[in-house]
């Protein structure tokens, strides 16, 4: 089987381009997306969903007479798409003109996303499992019938869990001859434990992971891990405000690095909306952090040869030593404030670990002090001043050990202060994520309690 | 918005001999119950930005979801076509489910929504279809936004303002034989307006939606999103970060509503309570805040964002009355949750678009009025925190413990509100936020703004309260 995207649609494309360019698009960028997922969920040990999708869309970006807009449809019969192509230019025709809006040089385009299968993210696995084999690979994961022997000062009351497999096929065509395809598999497991204590409180939390290949998928256990990360919660104790050691688990450290990811958009850039402004060449990080997007590692979660405008990816700097390197900057962010082009966003973001720890032991070993992460509860970010605060749950850390889980607290900070106070990393950042950060340590954050 | 029964029958190719028999080949594997949902959704959307409108565009997003009931669990399956030949495919995927046999669930026998939409019942009448109009016509609302905001403030840098805007027909059918139809607009407007001050740089944000049509882009409307988008902008400047830790929190009437949605609105869908994971999953009946307090999650509001003719069960849009006299009275239902309790679904069975299944959501969640005058709340707080713009929140289920950020707001000091504060976030449990409710004034606000819950799916959502005072809650800061 040739992925998802059969010769009709494609042709279909392709027809749909030049028709646009007939109607009077001076430029045409068409995406072509088809994605099929199965589902099948537990509750408490039985199969309590199962689900079948099937998706199909059409994404025209079109340039008329100095003008840009972008439109989709899923509905894919060639009459109706000729009207609304025809529909489409005409309200194009309507908005103001932007002499900035254009498709990207072909220079800059990918050439070498021929098939979609380059980076070996397709697992013909998945053509081949039924709906029996995906109802055991759900089973295989649980902890429910092991119930009684997980009964230790807890019961567990509520176990839900999903296996899911899928394909994703994207193919890129422009007027200026672009081909550009992306084909991956995902298959996923996650499980959510909620477990009772001797007075009645409820505690909850997941465990999951997921690969683009079927072999490579952590099963085993997934289900006793999100029971065990409950039952651990159970007894958190008030810890007074004041600054401690900030320690976050390489499950959730990414939310720290979002923000600034973000700040070094170009759109955020452009807008001033950014507290990264003015920041490109400049130390404004500590000597020990460096940060690089690797999109074109084969066989990697996340991995892309081209952006959403069809250009190459490559392996980019994005902070090193400290030094902001680069930022992420389309074709039209560049033309419209003549800095250098990039790419439109970070792929596989990678955090070089510092410190020489391997595991999170070691760090907290090493830190000795503070308070481990284990998640985020709600918070956000100011874009324009990078100041911050989130809920965290997590565990009160003493002479490198857990003490005890800690309840309603709260981080404060700037994100570029924060980041100033980086101690060191572990070495654990986990491979179904595309931003691979591992737990980091910083000194001397605010605590709320 | 309400068209006829033949408009829906001819936007998706069907008729009731087809609905009939697509439930049939549903329920061939032995389902209790099946359901139809078809969708034809068209999205349209304006983009301001640095003086100009130059992006733009229109997207259609068309097909039915198949729903299989097997007692309490579901299979789902959708179609991008409604050609015969795709929905049977859709079905006989759906039907699956039917090989885990379960319980049966009466699911149809409660629901008195038999009839035929009522267009005089309308909770959403359009004045000017978003559809039949040009893009062109809306481009002058954007524009004059931009100079209103720019005349306001001279501080002004960049404003970004956008329209975004949807018509959704839905033609709903089951195995009780219920057939309802609907058409659902709504209309956002949001604004991001960057203000700079020296070498301080501030951003503010603020936005307005209903269920209506393009009769909203109105002058009045540019004068109330300008008006919100400067107001506060130099207490913003000066504002700092107060010192973190537990204070009492006076929550400002309207967008405090936050604290209802997250605090216990989603802890009372009914989904968690039946699987037994949330906070409030064996408090039915019992006093859980002070007596005196009404909390409700309304579906008929005309206009608003949360409203509904009929959820996407076809469960009649209603009123529900979470919290009387400060007792647990009702979960938020759909039909497997009601079935599961013995009760009427709520109408609170929704879903972001044919590609789900329903799930218990909420709509308008608010609080009724109290007695107290705001000033009094205030002025009976020796130390705390006046809070009266958000951005997002969150919640823990099992453990109640929830989040509100808080975008700006003052210090109480002996009862005066003094430095203004800003980008917090506050902390508290739901069960013990809501039995340290100390006062509830009479000036419940609606909040207008584009309210946006994604519990799994993303649902429109409004939410609203009087302004209240809170004991104690947990308060970020350095």
């Amino acid at each position: 089987m040739d992925a998802l995207l059969t010769a009709e649609e494609i042709a279909l494309a392709r027809h749909c381009l030049q028709y646009a360019q007939k109607q009077g698009a001076s430029a045409v960028r068409i995406t072509l997306t088809k994605s099929l997922l199965n589902l099948t969920g537990i509750l408490n040990g039985e199969v309590d969903k199962v689900a079948h999708a099937l998706d199909r869309s059409l994404q025209l970006q079109l340039f008329v007479d100095g003008k840009y807009g972008a439109f989709s449809s899923n509905r894919l019969e060639k009459e109706g798409l000729e009207g609304f192509v025809r529909d489409a230019i005409g309200t194009v025709k309507m908005l103001e003109p932007d002499p900035c809006r254009t498709l990207p040089a072909p220079e800059r385009c990918a050439r070498d996303a021929r098939d979609g299968k380059e980076l070996a993210l397709y697992d013909p696995a998945y053509e081949n499992l039924s709906a029996q084999d995906r109802k055991e690979l759900a089973l295989s994961s649980m902890a429910w019938p092991q119930k009684a022997s997980l009964e230790q000062g807890f019961t567990l009351i509520a176990e839900e869990g999903e296996y899911s497999d899928s394909v994703f096929d994207s193919l890129t065509l422009d007027s200026q001859g672009l081909h550009a395809r992306h084909t991956e598999t995902s298959f996923e497991i996650g499980y959510e434990s909620t477990v009772e204590d001797a007075e009645g409180n409820h505690y909850s939390s997941f465990w999951w992971d997921a690969a683009p290949r079927l072999k490579d998928l952590s099963l085993e256990g997934c289900a006793r891990k999100a029971c065990e990360k409950a039952a651990a919660q159970i007894g958190p104790q008030s810890v007074p405000s004041g600054k401690y050691t900030l320690i976050v688990d390489s499950e959730c450290s990414s939310k720290l690095l979002t923000p600034v990811l973000s700040a070094l958009g170009g759109y955020s850039l452009q807008q001033k909306n950014s507290f990264l402004a003015d920041s490109l060449g400049k130390k404004l990080f500590p000597e020990q952090l460096s940060i690089v997007d690797k999109p074109r590692t084969v066989g990697q979660t996340g991995c892309r040869l081209f952006d959403s405008e069809g250009v190459a990816t490559r392996e980019l700097p994005i902070i090193e030593r400290g030094v902001v390197k680069n930022w992420f900057i389309n074709t039209y962010i560049a033309a419209k404030t003549g800095w250098e082009a990039s790419v439109e966003d970070a792929t596989r973001v990678v955090l070089e670990p510092v410190g020489g720890c391997k595991t999170q032991q070691e760090l907290l070993e090493k830190m000795q002090d503070g308070i481990l992460v284990t998640g985020f509860n709600g918070g956000n970010s100011n874009p324009a001043t990078g100041n911050f605060s989130y809920g965290i749950e997590g565990f009160l850390i003493r002479g490198g050990k857990a003490v005890h889980p800690v309840r309603e607290m709260l981080i404060t900070g700037n994100f570029l202060s924060l980041w100033s106070r980086l101690a060191a990393t572990a070495d654990d950042a986990r491979p179904c994520l595309s931003k691979c950060i591992p737990t980091l340590a910083f000194t001397g954050v605010d605590f709320s309690a | 918005m309400i068209e006829s029964k033949s408009y829906y029958f001819n936007t998706f190719h069907v008729d009731e001999a087809t609905l009939e028999r697509l439930i049939q080949e549903a329920l061939h594997g032995g389902g209790s119950y099946a359901d139809l949902y078809f969708e034809n959704t068209t999205y349209g959307n304006l983009l301001l930005r640095d003086g100009a409108v130059t992006s733009g565009g229109n997207h259609i997003d068309f097909g039915v979801g198949v729903r299989v009931l097997s007692g309490e669990k579901t299979g789902y399956a959708y179609s991008e076509s409604t050609a015969w030949a795709d929905m049977l495919s859709c079905a006989r995927a759906a039907a699956l489910i039917a090989e885990s046999p379960s319980e049966v669930s009466p699911y149809g026998s409660k629901v008195p929504s038999r009839g035929e939409p009522n267009p005089a019942a309308d909770r959403y009448p359009v004045k000017e279809n978003w559809r039949v109009l040009p893009m062109a016509s809306y481009l002058p609302f954007l524009q004059k936004l931009e100079a209103e905001v720019k005349r306001r403030d001279a501080r002004v840098e960049k404003v970004m303002a956008n329209l975004a805007f949807q018509l959704s027909d839905i033609l709903m059918y089951n195995s009780s034989r219920e057939l309802k139809w609907d058409s659902r607009p709504m209309g956002s407007v949001s604004l991001t307006v960057v203000f700079r001050q020296g070498q301080q740089v501030e951003n503010k944000s603020t936005s307005r939606s209903f269920r209506c049509g393009a009769e909203m882009l109105s002058g009045s409307l540019i004068e109330a999103l300008a008006s919100d988008v400067v107001k506060g902008i130099d207490e913003r400047f000066a504002a700092k970060r107060p010192k973190g830790g537990q204070m009492s929190v006076v929550m400002g009437a309207g967008a405090s509503g936050i604290l209802l949605h997250e605090a216990m609105g989603h802890a009372f869908e009914a989904d968690f309570n039946r699987k037994g994971t949330s906070i409030f999953a064996d408090k039915m009946g019992r006093q859980i805040c002070p007596k005196g307090i009404q909390i409700i999650d309304d579906g008929t509001l005309t206009g608003n964002r949360g409203a509904l003719n009929y959820d996407d069960e076809g469960i009649p849009g209603q009123k529900t009355y979470m919290v009387e006299d400060g007792v647990l009275t009702s979960y938020l239902h759909d039909r497997i949750s009601a079935a599961h309790y013995g009760v009427r679904p709520t109408g609170n069975g929704r879903r972001e678009s044919f590609r789900y299944a329903p799930l218990p959501r909420m709509r308008a969640t608010y609080m009724e009025s109290g007695e107290a005058k705001a000033e009094d709340l205030i002025s009976a707080c020796k130390k705390g925190i006046y809070v009266d713009e958000f951005s997002n929140g969150q919640v823990q289920i099992g453990e109640g413990d929830f989040t509100f950020y808080v975008k700006s707001g003052f210090l109480i000091e002996d009862g005066r509100l003094t430095q203004p504060v800003k980008d917090i976030n506050i902390i508290g449990n739901g069960p013990e936020a809501l039995s340290d409710i100390r006062g509830v004034a009479g000036d419940l606000a609606i909040d207008p703004g584009a309210w946006t819950c994604g519990k799994e799916q993303s649902v429109p959502v409004s939410c609203g309260i009087p302004t209240v005072l809170i004991g104690g809650l947990t308060v970020g800061g350095e």
